[in-house]
Order: C-alpha cells, then structure tokens, then sequence
C-alpha cells in the first residue's frame, strides 16, 4: 500500500515538474518568437509550484528525506530511541493535521466563499489551495502507519 | 515573550530530532497562538504556507535544482575537471587546486553546493588518494571550494535573498557575487598551497598551451550556459526564472549531444530532483511563515533598536551580525536562515548605509561557512558521504580553510567595492 502512495506521489511531482519547465520555457519563446507573452504561463507555474512543493512536503515525510540534527538521540537506547520516535511522528502528525488539514480546509472554504479566482486563467483560486488537506491526509497515513510500525515494535521487544 | 516561545520551543523540537523544517512550522505556530486563537492561527499559518510559494521568482529554484541534477549525469563535470587540471594542475598539491576550480565553474553553473560537493568530490577523491594525499584534506578542500559556488553566479541563495529582502535586484546581486566568490577560491586554493608545500604532494606536469585548449574547447558548451543565464539576465533579456528554465533545456539538450541521457532518463531525472526540491521547498515555505509571524510580532523593530542601542558604529554592527550569523549558520542551513534572518538585519544595516546588495553577499559568504560545520553542515555531509570517510579525520584540514573563509568574509564585508564594482558598471 505505501508503496503504492508514493510511486503515485513520484509520479504526480515528476509530472508537475515536467509541465512546469515546459510551461516556463513556453513563456519565454512565446515572447521571443510570436512577440505576444502568454499571460497565463506565469500563473500555471506558480500555481503548479504550489502544489509540487505542498505534495513533495508529504512525500518527503514519507519517506523520511526532511532534515534533522542528531544530537540527544545516540544517547538513547532502542527503547527509548522508538518512544523518542513516537513524539516525534506525533508532532508532526499533530502539525499536519491542523495546519495542512483543518488550517487547509478553512482557507480552501474562505476562498470559494469569497469566490477568488485567478486574473489569467479565471480558475477559482480554492483549487490551488487544494493541495493543503490533499497533502495534509497523505501525512497523517504516512505517519499513523509508521506509529502503528514502532507500536508493534515495542510490543514484539516486550 | 512571544521571541522566547518560538526559539525555546524550535531548540528544543530540533535537539530531539524533529526535522528542521517541521521545527520551524510547529514554533511559528505555537508563537502565533500566543496572541491569536488556535483556528485563525491553523489557518492563517495554512495561508503563509502557500502564498509565500506562490511566487514567480522562487520558480527558478527548482528549474536550477532540476538542471544541476541533469548536469550530474550530463557528463559536464568530468569536462570542467579536465579543464581545471589542465589550467591548475602543475601548481604544488595541484589535484587539491584542480578541485577547488572545478568545485568554482561546476557549482556556479549548477548554483548548488550540495550538487557540486558531489559530482567534483566524487570523481577527485578517488584520484587525490590515489597520488597519495590526505583523504580528509581532499574532502576538506572539496567541501569548503563546494560553496564558493554559491556565491558564483547563478545562484540560488541569492533568488531566496532577492525574495526575503523585498525585491533586491538578482542581476545585482548575480553580479556582486563574482569577485567575492573568486577572492574566497582564491584564499582557499592559498591555503592547500601551503599544506602541499608542508606534506610534499605530487605536481602534474604543467600543460601545454595545446591542451589547454582543447579542454577548453570542450568544456565550452558548458561554460556558454553561464553567458547564456547571466548574459541574459543581466541584459533584461529574460528573468533568473525563465533564465533557469533555458538552463534545464539546454542541459538536457547537451547530455543528449554527449549521449549521456536519452529519453527514458528524463523520468528518474525528474523524480530525483523533485525529491531534493520537496525537501527545499517545505524549507522554504515554513520559514516564509515563520519570517511573517517574527514581523507580526514586530521582531524586527525589536532586533533594530537592540543593535542600535550597542552601537550606530557601521564596522561593530557588522562585526556583530557576522558573529551572530556564524553562530546561526552551525545550527541552520542556510536557506532558512537567510529567509528568517535578512528581514530582521536589513533594516539595521540599510538604517546605516549599508548597500543591501552589498549585506547580501556578506550574508551568504558567512553562511557558507555553515554548510561546512557539523551538526547540520549539509555540505559537509554530502562530502563525507562521497569520499567514504568520517568526519573526524576532515576536521584538522578544516581549520586553516575556515580561516581562509573567514578571511575573505572580512575582506568582502570592509571593502563594499569588491561587491558593488561590478553591478555599477552595467548600471545595476
């Protein structure tokens, strides 16, 4: 199942990269050659941009890629090390779940209730915002299923 | 108060391991509901997360991320390595020299230490080991030449400072980053003369006008992506974003020429890029929102009267921020500190007639002293990890070339000139 998750994520962020250096390149010969810029490439970009990085923000916390400092952990033993463990996923949990998924679902609401939309693609800006609580359910899998990891861990130690 | 919440609670998330860029959110967060109510914080903290990367210019970080990735297996350093041995290669330690010129045209075109760490380090610990250096002095050199690119045009760092200080202009700072960067090369290739003088190690024979030449030639595509990004930018051609964007096509055009990548690469390319970008952008991101809540909280204002009130000396405000950003840099990387740290010192040090194009650059050469040092100095990881070493034996070769750094950060912050004579030619 994770593996399925994150070859889908792969796909999703290489794809969303791929369109946006394609876009940008799109805009410069646009101008270059037919002297009349698109309008909409920067928007599609920037917006493309957005839900890369919030996508990859879950990806990478999937996987593990986000930097941290070892300092007080090579102090502790295993046991301690998976208690360690389970704050850690937790705050990060706790994080997600209020700023990606409920931070994220307000903001998307406030913005289709304002009824915000983009000035070149007239796309209504809710959906950009979207990636939020898309991002935010993907690391509460990832992270309930790495608690649910290092719980059986302990329980299998004992 | 507000300030003793978000750095108490981010010193103590990141010393039991939370990663770095979730420390930033969680504090930014947790300081904001001092004075707002949690589901206005959740959501307004949701809100600097996506608007501060909905920003045309923090496109171009990962296009040139994407492109440094392509140049790793694109078969370019191998090229820059042959042209650095063939102009530095008969000096005394000639190999160390070779690496800290390659580590200077690599990591200029890739604009990534990390990028340029690997592909240079990689290929030149090998062969330094061989000839019979010093394995933590080759990694040393490697490491601290790595971030000289940095400062070399093109340059992400200097986009991420274009977008914290408010729109300094990244043809300047492009610009004023050439000479500060060259002098640190410089400074850093002084000091491996000296220990390979004091160890003994080999010389190649000194080329011919011939080779260099050739090398030459064939690092030239290479090389004309520099004058195609830089040229073009500064000329108002195009901006750094669409500059990056070229810079990813005529990468992979080029690898193709070489027949180095072919089509079906183009895929685990773009997968392993956008894993680094992933990891940058959050970066970026939070500390976006956390930068918003330090001026919500009117931080800033804080910090200015602070320094002020020590002293409205220009050369002790700047010897203080120095010091200040050294400390800063062991315990963060660079981008972060850059994002949350330019907003808080440039009105202090514009409020003393300090060019911000000039602080720029003064910021990032002290940063890159960072990305060398252990807890967090994701450089010298990177170059650990490439030579199969331990950082315990690269520490005593580190110390002269942190000296040199530091040297040229000295020089660079005394001498504005050596930032700003460039940008004023072209009228930037």
């Amino acid at each position: 199942m994770k593996n399925h998750v994150n070859s889908f994520l792969e796909w999703a962020m290489a794809f969303l990269l791929g369109v946006m250096v394609l876009d940008v390149f799109w805009g410069v010969i646009t101008r270059y050659l037919l002297e009349s810029q698109s309008s909409w490439t920067d928007e599609l970009a920037r917006f493309l941009l957005v839900w890369l990085s919030i996508l990859g923000a879950a990806y990478a916390s999937g996987k593990k890629l986000h930097i941290a400092i070892d300092l007080l952990p090579q102090h502790l033993n295993q046991k301690q090390q998976n208690y360690l463990d389970i704050v850690i996923h937790l705050l990060v949990l706790l994080f997600a779940v209020a700023v990606f998924l409920i931070g994220g679902i307000r903001y998307v609401y406030i913005s289709f209730a304002l009824g915000q939309t983009s000035p070149a693609l007239q796309l209504p800006i809710g959906f950009v915002y979207m990636v939020l609580p898309i991002s935010g359910a993907f690391i509460l899998y990832f992270k309930l299923s790495e608690l649910f990891t290092i719980i059986k861990k302990i329980k299998n130690g004992n | 108060m507000e300030i003793s919440i978000l750095i108490l609670s981010f010193l103590i998330l990141i010393s039991i391991r939370v990663p770095v860029a979730w420390a930033l959110g969680i504090s930014s967060l947790l300081t904001l509901m001092v004075s707002v109510d949690t589901f206005p914080a959740v959501t307004t903290i949701a809100q600097r997360l996506v608007t501060g990367l909905d920003s045309f210019s923090i496109l171009a970080i990962p296009f040139f991320i994407l492109a440094g990735h392509i140049m790793n297996k694109g078969g370019i350093a191998e090229r820059l390595i042959a042209f650095a041995k063939s102009l530095v290669g008969a000096l005394p330690g000639g190999l160390a020299h070779v690496n800290i010129v390659a580590a200077m045209l690599f990591g200029a075109i890739a604009g990534s230490a990390g990028a340029a760490a690997a592909a240079i380090g990689g290929f030149m610990s090998e062969k330094m080991e061989e000839s019979g250096y010093d394995k933590g002095f080759g990694v040393a050199v490697n490491v601290t030449s790595a971030t000289t690119g940095l400062v070399i045009p093109p340059s992400n760092i200097f986009i991420i400072y274009s977008v914290a200080s408010g729109g300094v202009s990244i043809g300047a700072l492009f610009l004023a980053g050439y000479l500060p960067g060259i002098i640190t090369g410089i400074f850093l290739m002084i000091v491996a003369y000296i220990w390979a003088r004091k160890k003994g190690y080999p010389t190649a024979d000194r080329s011919s006008f011939k080779m260099i030449l050739s090398t030459f030639l064939d690092a030239l595509p290479s090389l004309f992506l520099l004058i195609v990004v830089i040229g073009g930018i500064v000329a108002g051609i195009f901006t750094a974003t669409e500059a990056s964007s070229v810079a990813v096509i005529y990468c992979l055009v080029l690898a193709m020429i070489y027949k180095e990548i072919s089509i079906k690469d183009i895929r685990p390319i773009l997968v392993e890029s956008s894993s680094t970008i992933a990891i940058v952008m959050l970066l970026i991101a939070v500390s976006i929102a956390m930068s918003w809540v330090l001026s919500y909280e009117n931080i800033p204002q804080a910090v200015t009267q602070a320094l002020l009130s020590l002293s409205d000396n220009k050369i002790m405000v700047i010897i203080l921020i120095n010091i200040i950003l050294l400390i800063v840099g062991i315990f963060m990387d660079m981008t972060p500190a850059v994002l949350i740290f330019t907003p808080i010192f440039l009105p202090v040090v514009m409020e003393l007639g300090i060019d911000p194009v000039h602080f720029g650059i003064i910021m990032v050469l002290n940063l890159c002293i960072g990305l060398c040092t252990p807890p967090v100095g994701a450089v010298l990881f990177i170059g650990v990890g490439v030579a199969k070493t331990t950082i315990q034996k690269v520490v005593r070769p580190l110390l002269p070339l942190f000296l040199a750094m530091i040297l040229a950060l000295v020089f660079v912050s005394i001498f504005p000139e050596l930032s700003l004579w460039l940008p004023s030619l072209f009228g930037l």
